[in-house]
């Protein structure tokens, strides 16, 4: 039973940070129409940041998170523009051109991250390392609280932003039809590019979370290119509010998998899991997929 | 009457055109040393690797990450049955090979072609690295460890094999999709799905019929791969690498084309080796890949061989390089 509970609030609190990982990429598909291949790039190039951060200038990474926000939000609304350009091109298939296109920027930060800095994994440390909660059977890390509480402020924030501000309104109105949006005087190409970088933003933050926990080696953005696929299709893709459900089923899911039957078959479940949520469920838990 | 004697002379200087290049590749091994050779007997997989996922990429316009799975299957079905155990002669175990491919892409590929677009790319994806860790964890596969194959060390042997299978792709993607029904029946389907059904195309059917074709051709690939290199693993023949480069090759050369992918396979299999033997490994070909995949989509999305078809069309492709500045 202890196993069990501890099992449980392990996956909950994993299962909130993938919630901020997954939030912005579903909110991009919403509003660009994008599948991002490289929202696992994103999530690596936030850890390095914060990595580099708290190893040159000493910054624990539960600040520089902010900094690494800002900085990854000035990026993403820098390349909004192209992705918008190749996903409003004139020429055949542009859906597929995108998803090509960010498969190709996924590739480069894989391959620059490789070349720059090898294999080797690097781990963020914080302050709060190898401190401990304990309430009753179950023992916290202090640090995986603290992730998983920024992962829920990050999210807040997004769900303030988007209901309770006219920009807001105005991605809203975006994702519900670009063309209307555009006659009602949505300056669509800006905003767009705004919302491809709050996703980036948001995304590199919950890199920096993932990297403090466990670590960050180039070769973790496939991993986490397929949590977030993984959460956004069984939240039905461009569905924020599934995100919510389908991270912490994610997180669960792979922390009693990790416990009861082994470590080395939790990838194995995971894509079978996602194969099939593919297959009998294309909408997602809400069935308010696009 | 009036169109044949007009027809008739560029019939004669493609068909002249591609004896010349048939001929030259049979003649080749002759003239370079084995490291050379070696780096022939690439080019001629991936430009045939190339070619068989643009069956279902280019033709079909399904795009799909999951075709290393294929590959896999092929290569781990030759290296299994040439194990002690069995002591299947290389040929023997081609046949398995494609049988099982095929099955599998029949199962996989039902279900999973009723998904559109990115749903589709996702599925493939995940199928493709469910089965790298299914292979990982089972026993009968070696696990991480992998499997050693029966060594024969023939390059001449190897060459004519991919030459072989790369020739025999080449004319059956060209005879099957550029000159009969079935191709028109692919080619309605990517343009328009609704539509090619109302005419009484059975899509499900035809999207099947190219998926299966297309991981058959790969399979086959990845059989001669096992037996030639003699050693495979999990990562080394179902890692993303090898849908990486595949997808890539065909952006490059020219999606739904019939030479394009041979042109992109063999140029960026080139660079490959290039960079390899220029740097010492292949790290920085990554980041490379990756910039070449995001300049095609941006300035040149009907690929390289669009450079080479003819005045008109380059005229068009110009304008449009010019436009996005």
């Amino acid at each position: 039973m202890d196993l069990f509970l501890q099992t449980l609030v392990n996956g909950i609190l994993i299962g909130g940070i993938l919630i901020c990982l997954t939030i912005g990429f579903q909110l991009t598909f919403g509003v660009l129409h994008v599948i991002d291949f490289a929202v696992g790039g994103w999530a690596m190039l936030g850890g390095y940041t914060a990595y580099w951060l708290v190893t040159l200038a000493g910054i624990d990474p539960f600040i520089s998170i902010f900094l690494v926000f800002a900085l990854f939000l000035l990026i993403g609304r820098g390349l909004g523009p192209l992705i918008y350009r190749v996903r409003t091109s004139r020429y055949a298939r542009p859906d597929l051109m995108a998803l090509a296109f960010t498969f190709g920027l996924f590739l480069f930060m894989r391959g620059g991250a490789l070349w720059l800095w090898s294999y080797n994994s690097r781990s963020v440390e914080s302050v709060l390392s190898g401190q401990f909660l304990s309430l009753g059977p179950v023992t916290i890390p202090l640090m995986r609280l603290s992730a998983f509480l920024m992962a829920m402020l990050f999210s807040l924030g997004l769900f303030i932003l988007l209901y309770r501000s006219r920009f807001g309104m105005a991605v809203r109105a975006l994702a519900q039809n670009r063309d209307h949006a555009g006659l009602m005087g949505v300056d669509v190409k800006r905003v767009s590019a705004w919302v491809y970088g709050i996703y980036t933003g948001l995304t590199a933050s919950a890199g920096v979370l993932i990297a403090t926990i466990y670590s960050v080696n180039p070769t973790v953005g496939i991993r986490y290119t397929l949590f977030a696929f993984f959460v956004a299709v069984l939240a039905g893709l461009g569905s924020v509010g599934g995100v919510l459900i389908a991270g912490l089923a994610l997180g669960l899911l792979e922390a009693y998998v990790a416990t009861y039957i082994g470590a080395r078959y939790s990838l194995l479940i995971v894509f079978g899991t996602l194969y099939l949520a593919l297959l009998v469920a294309p909408k997602g838990v809400l069935g308010r997929g696009i | 009457m009036a169109s044949k004697p007009v027809q008739t002379p560029k019939f004669i200087v493609r068909a002249l055109l591609i004896g010349a290049i048939v001929i030259a590749l049979a003649v080749l091994p002759a003239f370079i040393d084995s490291y050379t050779l070696r780096i022939a007997t690439g080019a001629l997989m991936w430009a045939g690797l190339a070619c068989a996922w643009n069956i279902v990429g280019g033709y079909a316009g399904y795009i799909s990450f999951g075709h290393s799975a294929f590959f896999g299957i092929g290569a781990y079905t030759t290296a299994i049955l040439m194990q002690s155990d069995f002591g299947a002669s290389f040929f023997v175990t081609l046949l398995p090979a494609i049988i099982l491919s095929i099955a599998v892409a029949v199962v996989i590929g039902g279900p999973t072609m009723r998904l559109r677009g990115a749903y589709f790319a996702i599925a493939t994806w995940a199928f493709a690295e469910m089965l790298m860790q299914l292979v990982t964890v089972l026993d009968f596969t070696g696990g991480t460890a992998g499997l050693s194959l029966p060594a024969y060390l023939n390059e001449f042997f190897f060459y004519y094999t991919m030459l072989i299978a790369a020739a025999a792709s080449f004319v059956g993607v060209w005879l099957l999709i550029e000159h009969s029904r079935f191709g028109f029946r692919i080619k309605a389907l990517r343009d328009d799905e609704p539509a090619a059904e109302s005419l009484g195309i059975r899509t499900n059917l035809v999207k099947v019929q190219s998926f299966a074709l297309s991981a058959a051709i790969t399979a086959l690939f990845g059989s001669i791969y096992a037996y030639w290199t003699t050693y495979i693993d999990p990562h080394s023949v179902m890692g993303p690498q090898i849908t990486d480069q595949m997808v890539v090759m065909v952006l490059l050369g020219g999606l739904g084309t019939i030479w394009g992918p041979a042109l992109g396979g063999v140029l960026l299999w080139i660079t490959n080796r290039y960079i390899w033997s220029t740097f010492g490994d292949t790290v920085i070909y990554l980041p490379i890949l990756g910039v070449i995949i995001a300049l095609v989509v941006l300035f040149l999305p009907n690929g390289l061989i669009s450079l080479l078809v003819g005045r008109q069309r380059g005229k068009e492709l110009i304008s449009n390089i010019l436009r996005k500045f």
